[in-house]
């Protein structure tokens, strides 16, 4: 008896979630929009353009499903493998579905529309960029610098502008630049693996590792700019930048 | 070497005064100075400081205890509602104790816990779901265990009780769901309610005026550090956090007393004598939980009996214990908020400071300059030991729905793009206020301080090293990577004629002595 009345709720709740209560509904927008900001904006941002670790939400389409009910499911149970939790415990099902009623809100006033062709990026890509040089896309190219498998559901396409022409407007947590002078007067500079008060641990451009006692070193410093080459936006064409930001949104993590 | 010898090592004058080798109140006395009279430690034989043992509690981490240390053993009050006692010699545990917490608990930082309060053969602690516990000090075995306050509306507990005119005083936690605080005083012999202090008052009760409408309901106050106590004045002083919701002050205008304020209450019955309230309707989390430590200094020519603190806010004060007068005030971080604080104790506030739609930038952030981390004051140098933050918030502010036992912030913060926030650790002259060294950290630390006699200041970073001071210069004398994140208080003691340093680092608890 138990068992089927348990099994008539779980239905009930499955058929609630299939359906979105509040499709077209401003207020309800408005309500999301203030959950929103209470509840996912630490992660995915104040205008959920993506923040430091959420992705961007703007764009109309989610790495785990466009419909309504793929994005009440991800925000009702999380996901897994991601810093994404589940948000059932805090947010009852109504509200579930006022976030989804603001987040696809969101999706026509996203960021520009992708202008280029994302074949022609990812040739400059892995050719006159030489970016795999310091970036990896799935099993492709060098992880001294962020990782980029994900970028395209990871950031807006106004991030990964930036992100390209200057790239230290915002370094990704961790990429900073470490500086040492040794005592016989050595520069060494390279990707921060490590900084303490006490320490330094950093990977050169070469990918040679190097570890420092700050009692041991002439200075050792920790500077918020980025290795990465601040010329792309010179040397890449409009045409040619919209191209390579074609690819980069089209990262997704598929292999 | 014996007990005894340590007699030859401390001044006969020190070992006259019961407890200089032990530590047996969250504070080391009851006026929080976290002073240990130790000196076999001093700045020159610090470089031999080397690791005795560890005891690795299993747990991966969250410890942000003070250890308190008698009769050949180490008392461990440890997240997730864990207790142990050790022994001192050898780190063995000799016993641990348990409760699993309820399933469902509304927390804002995790299932911390500071520390035991001792009385004679009893322990007692908070557990995390909101109660307070007596333990037999042989067997940890529950001697009575009270409610202050229901989980299930965000009530929690975390701090160390604190004895006082042979009662039991706690506070609670939770003012980020929209709860009410208070601070209660128990019978240990029983764990009945003596008198409770309400931090938000009721209606028609003095201060409620401070209220709009009826947010003083939801105005949260909570008391999650523990208070010191004035044996000669009977008085305990206790600090008191935030208004609820946080960051939306359109609810709940006025004053908001007593959040952000420091209360002497008379320790007979729970009844105010004075307050002092730093921080008028906050809008940016700053409690006033920093420890409120008793010194009696001298002020301008002038003896006085006074409260220390370094304040959230982001400025150090220093008040007349006997009437909560303002003596000094002054920033020991950037502020810019408040010009100053002026002759009424009220502060200058500088305009368009409150949290926005768009979020409006304001110095310190919400963590505040200085958060609860343990202080401590030498009476050998006379400077008073503590961390700051150096950092900035863009504050937000949002409409939000009142839910019983919800989240209740409305809204919250971001760090400014580009900025990288900072820590320090700092030396202030509590007779000015003047800041006389401070050591550059790469991130703030939660770790506390601890000032010996031996001229040294210890504290810790929140990347394991533990750091010994050079008490008057700030030079570093010694370090020692722990291996885990510290974010608690370092102690001493002494055992067999050495003086020892404990600290808790990542999950474990380790002890160091001179080589």
């Amino acid at each position: 008896m138990q068992f089927k009345f348990l099994s008539v709720l779980a239905l009930s709740v499955a058929c609630f979630a299939q359906k979105n209560p509040f499709t077209g509904d401003a207020s309800a927008v408005e309500a999301g929009r203030l959950l929103f900001r209470i509840s996912c904006a630490g992660c995915h941002g104040l205008h959920a353009m993506g923040g430091r670790g959420g992705p961007d939400l703007t764009r109309g389409t989610y790495s785990t499903g466009d419909a309504d009910r793929d994005l009440y499911s991800k925000i009702s149970n999380g996901v897994p493998g991601t810093e994404m939790p589940s948000f059932r415990e805090p947010l009852d099902d109504s509200n579930i579905w006022r976030l989804v009623t603001y987040v696809r809100s969101l999706s026509h006033a996203g960021g520009a529309a992708i202008k280029g062709d994302r074949v022609a990026g990812e040739k400059l890509f892995w050719g006159k960029g030489s970016c795999g040089q310091c970036h990896r896309v799935g099993m492709r190219g060098t992880a001294i610098g962020p990782d980029l498998t994900r970028a395209g559901k990871q950031r807006s396409l106004a991030y990964l502008r930036e992100s390209v022409v200057s790239p230290d407007a915002d370094l990704t947590p961790g990429y900073a630049t470490i500086a040492v002078v040794t005592r016989d007067g050595a520069k060494i500079s390279g990707v921060e693996k490590g900084f303490d008060n006490f320490s330094a641990r950093l990977m050169d451009l070469s990918g040679r590792y190097y570890s420092f006692l700050k009692d041991n070193v002439t200075s050792m410093e920790r500077e918020y700019r980025s290795l990465m080459p601040s010329n792309y936006g010179r040397m890449f064409s409009p045409r040619e930048l919209d191209d390579l930001l074609a690819y980069l949104a089209s990262l997704g993590g598929e292999q | 070497m014996t007990r005894l010898s340590l007699a030859l090592l401390l001044p006969a004058a020190l070992l006259a005064q019961s407890g200089a080798g032990e530590w047996k109140t969250y504070g080391q006395n009851s006026l929080g100075w976290r002073y240990s009279e130790l000196n076999q430690i001093d700045t020159t034989s610090v470089a031999r400081l080397a690791p005795r043992w560890i005891f690795q509690s299993g747990m991966t981490g969250g410890f942000e205890t003070t250890p308190l240390v008698f009769n050949g053993q180490m008392f461990i009050a440890g997240p997730s509602n864990n207790s142990w006692a050790l022994d001192l010699l050898t780190g063995k545990p000799l016993w641990h104790v348990k409760k699993t917490p309820p399933g469902r608990l509304n927390l804002c930082c995790g299932e911390v816990n500071r520390g035991f309060a001792m009385l004679g053969d009893r322990l007692f602690r908070v557990n995390i779901e909101g109660t307070l516990v007596a333990l037999d000090i042989r067997t940890g075995a529950t001697l009575w265990e009270t409610k202050l306050a229901d989980h299930k509306k965000g009530y929690s507990a975390t701090a160390a009780p604190l004895i006082a005119n042979n009662l039991v005083i706690t506070g609670i936690a939770g003012a980020e769901f929209g709860t009410r605080g208070f601070v209660d005083a128990y019978n240990p012999e029983t764990g009945k309610l003596v008198w409770r202090f309400n931090t938000v008052p009721g209606e028609g009760e003095p201060g409620s005026e401070t209220w709009s409408g009826e947010s003083w309901k939801l105005g949260g106050g909570s008391t999650w550090i523990t208070g010191t106590y004035d044996p000669a004045l009977n008085l305990i002083y206790w600090g008191i956090g935030n208004p609820g919701p946080d960051m939306d002050g359109d609810v709940r205008r006025g004053d908001n007393l007593y959040s952000c304020s420091v209360v002497a209450l008379d320790a007979g019955t729970g009844k105010l004598k004075w307050y002092y309230q730093f921080t008028p309707h906050d809008v940016h989390d700053w409690d006033a939980i920093s420890d409120p430590v008793l010194v009696d200094l001298t002020i301008a020519g002038r003896a006085v009996k006074a409260l220390i603190q370094a304040n959230r806010n982001g400025f150090f004060y220093a008040l007349d214990r006997t009437t909560g007068k303002v003596l000094v005030a002054k920033t020991y971080t950037k502020v810019t908020w408040a010009k100053g604080i002026g002759p009424d104790g009220r502060p200058i506030l500088i305009p368009g400071q409150d949290p926005t739609e768009e979020g409006n930038l304001v110095c310190p952030g919400l963590g505040g300059g200085h958060n609860w981390s343990a202080t401590a004051y030498s009476p050998q140098t006379g400077l008073y030991y503590f961390n700051s933050s150096e950092d900035c918030h863009l504050f937000f502010k949002t409409k939000q729905g009142f839910t019983e036992g919800q989240w209740y912030q409305a809204s919250n913060v971001e760090g400014p793009r580009g900025a990288h926030g900072t820590g320090r650790i700092l030396a202030v002259d509590p007779t000015t206020g003047e800041t006389k060294w401070h050591f550059d950290m790469v991130s703030s630390t939660s770790a506390g301080a601890l000032a010996t006699a031996g001229g040294l200041v210890f504290s810790a970073d929140g990347q394991g090293y533990l750091i010994a001071f050079d008490a008057r210069t700030g030079k570093v004398l010694w370090k020692f990577q722990t291996g885990g994140g510290i974010a608690a208080p370092p102690v001493s003691y002494a055992l067999d004629g050495k003086q020892y340093i404990a600290i808790a680092a990542g999950g474990s608890i380790m002890t160091f002595a001179l080589q």
